[in-house]
């Protein structure tokens, strides 16, 4: 056995878990996608979920959201049972997702994309403010304001994804594949944002294909395989395992060790950049 | 036709046409929504001119459980004709709750969904008939109190007098079109109910709760209908509890005529079949309802993207 299956290595001794997966089983009709995965997400953490296509990372994202009915097992948020939830209960509850294939609603503006973001909430000088925010954080958004967002690139729609995923002030955020299809310059971009809501203390889940870049900026990951976690661990023991660099990290020299990120503890309320 | 007539059947046929305008757009509220035509909505239209009538404190006739009975009071009609509409809506949430719904959350194919509301609408109009029997009812004289019965839009040595119901028709139809073309894109529930057309799973993942809009567009879809129920009721009569049968039809030629799920053009359309038919000219004034469905036949033939062409990708 090695020390990835021992059970989970908690981020601090203080914090309870944020998201806590137990034994979840998925299926599609007669093919089972998920088979008990568990998995634990700290307050304040980037976990990354990684593996190859096909091994059932959409569907573990999708079943937080609700969007798809466990067949068995649970999902606990912040010590409440969300497993029979609806999805727009779950967004309430502070769990946005930025789903894969960016999900553009194309016919709405930018700025339309964002207030449906914020579709929970009422308060709207906040809402207002938050925009701001998140034009701050994503100037080309700014500019664009007005276009339809199926007329943005790639990489704007990816941004506008995300951005709007935030507008419901999400205490954990969900991302499917915020890299996919993007140039190398984008997707620098956009880890950039994810390191800096990782400082400003949004707790993460990552879902990436590219393992390289996901554990250089995560805390914590799981590698998944036809539907089950099959290592677990710190991102900085993953990124040298032997059996994660051969099948997903293409076997390349490990890299130099980054230096250490802001620790969770620094986080002054969800956006603590604002 | 000399000038003075052709000017009165124009105008005719712009009050008919934003009749059929408003109908039309209840059928294109579900189908943003759900891709699914709820052929309850002809039924639902034949409901609220009843709704309407009955809030007038007019008499039901001698047939049927309802014979003879009348409310014990009277609403004027511009409040009957809310009141009956708001009922109509209901009757539309109704319909969503029995008839969509338990088929929806099933996943079952659009197909059954449609024939599911086909036995809603035979089962509606059965209903009517059973309450108050297959007589014309018309709305009472006296409906629109000191009102005078017809204006003259022409000169003294000219008069092109159109009737004041078909003033009334337009100015409400054109009422509803503004408010609701306001309610899709300028307020936040409008803005949701484009996202749950475009992509009811990101509408859902953004906090939508999707199935409530869903209720909600249901609501719209059948005060529409009950208002343009109640508007050929005062205009014409109601024609039995099949009624609106015809315009249910003539309805879903305007939808595929003006693109379905786009609102301008189903507009559009209303005011097309609307104009065309007031023209038909005496002789061959049985076949009107023909003309719709020509119009709609060329329209496949030629531009079966729908009237203004944009069908796939303006909807809502
Ligand atoms: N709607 C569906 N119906 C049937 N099977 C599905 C459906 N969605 C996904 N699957 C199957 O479930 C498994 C897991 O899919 P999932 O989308 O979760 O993979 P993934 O890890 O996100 O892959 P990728 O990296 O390609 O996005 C796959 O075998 C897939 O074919
Ligand atoms: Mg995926």
């Amino acid at each position: 056995m090695s020390v990835y299956e021992s059970p989970m290595v908690p981020a601090t001794e203080t914090t309870t878990p944020l998201l806590q997966i137990r034994d979840l089983s998925v299926n599609y009709g007669g093919i089972q996608a998920l088979q008990e995965i568990s998995l634990v997400i700290n307050a304040g953490e980037v976990v990354t979920l990684i593996g190859a296509n096909g091994a059932g990372k959409s569907t573990t994202l999708r079943t937080i959201s609700r969007l798809l009915h466990p067949r068995h097992g649970e999902i606990i948020y912040d010590n409440r049972d969300i497993t029979k939830l609806r999805p727009d209960e779950v967004v309430r509850l502070g769990i946005a997702q930025s789903a894969e294939g960016r999900r553009m609603l194309t016919r709405l503006s930018v700025m339309d994309n964002l207030l449906l973001g914020a579709y929970t909430r009422t308060n709207r000088a906040e809402i207002q403010a938050d925009i701001e925010q998140q034009f701050g954080r994503f100037p080309r958004l700014k500019e664009r304001s007005k276009q339809l967002a199926g007329t943005l690139s790639g990489g704007e729609q990816q941004m506008l994804a995300i951005a709007r995923a935030l507008m419901s002030r999400p205490r954990l955020l969900l991302l499917d594949e915020p890299s996919l299809g993007l140039a190398p310059l984008i997707v620098r971009e956009i880890f950039a944002i994810i390191r800096e809501l990782h400082a400003s203390g949004v707790t993460i889940l990552l879902v990436e294909q590219n393992a390289q870049l996901a554990l250089q900026n995560a805390d914590r990951g799981y590698v998944m395989e036809a539907g089950r976690i099959t290592i677990n661990g710190l991102a900085a023991d993953l990124i040298n395992d032997d059996r994660v660099r051969k099948a997903y990290l293409g076997d390349v020299p490990p890299p130099v060790k980054l230096p250490p990120r802001a620790a969770p503890e620094e986080k002054n309320g969800l956006f603590g950049l604002r | 036709m000399n000038t003075t007539l052709i000017l009165q059947q124009f105008l005719n046929g712009l009050a008919i046409g934003s009749v059929y305008a408003i109908f039309a757009l209840g059928y294109t509220l579900v189908f943003s929504i759900l891709r699914v035509i709820n052929f309850a909505h002809g039924a639902i239209f034949t409901l609220g001119a009843y709704f309407t009538y009955m809030l007038l404190g007019a008499r039901f006739g001698f047939n049927g459980v309802f014979a003879n009975l009348a409310l014990p009071f009277s609403l004027p009609f511009p409040l009957a004709l809310l009141v009956g509409a708001l009922l109509s809506g209901l009757v539309g949430v109704v319909v969503e709750r029995l008839a969509f719904r338990p088929l929806r959350t099933r996943g079952a194919d659009p197909l059954l969904t449609l024939v599911s509301s086909l036995g809603v609408a035979v089962a509606l109009v059965n209903l009517i008939q059973y309450l108050v029997g297959a007589e014309i009812y018309t709305y009472p004289p006296r409906v629109l109190g000191s009102l005078p019965a017809a204006v003259n839009f022409g000169t003294s040595t000219l008069p092109v007098p159109v009737r004041t119901v078909q003033i009334i028709i337009f100015a409400v139809s054109m009422v509803i079109v503004v408010l609701l073309t306001y309610l899709i894109n300028g307020t936040k529930i409008g803005k949701a109910l484009q996202a749950v057309s475009e992509d009811a799973t990101t509408a859902s993942l953004l906090g939508i709760d999707t199935d409530r809009l869903i209720l909600f567009t249901f609501f719209l879809s059948g005060f529409l209908g009950g208002v343009a129920g109640t508007l050929v009721g005062l205009s014409v009569s109601i024609n039995g509890p099949y009624f609106g049968i015809s315009y249910g039809l003539k309805g879903l030629a305007v939808i595929v005529l003006g693109g379905l799920g786009d609102i301008p053009g189903a507009v559009l359309a209303g005011f097309l079949i609307g104009l065309v038919e007031s023209f038909v000219p005496a002789q061959y004034v049985a076949y009107k309802d023909a003309v719709a469905f020509a119009l709609l036949f060329a329209m496949l033939l030629f531009r079966p993207q729908g009237l203004l062409g944009r069908a796939v990708v303006q909807k809502v």
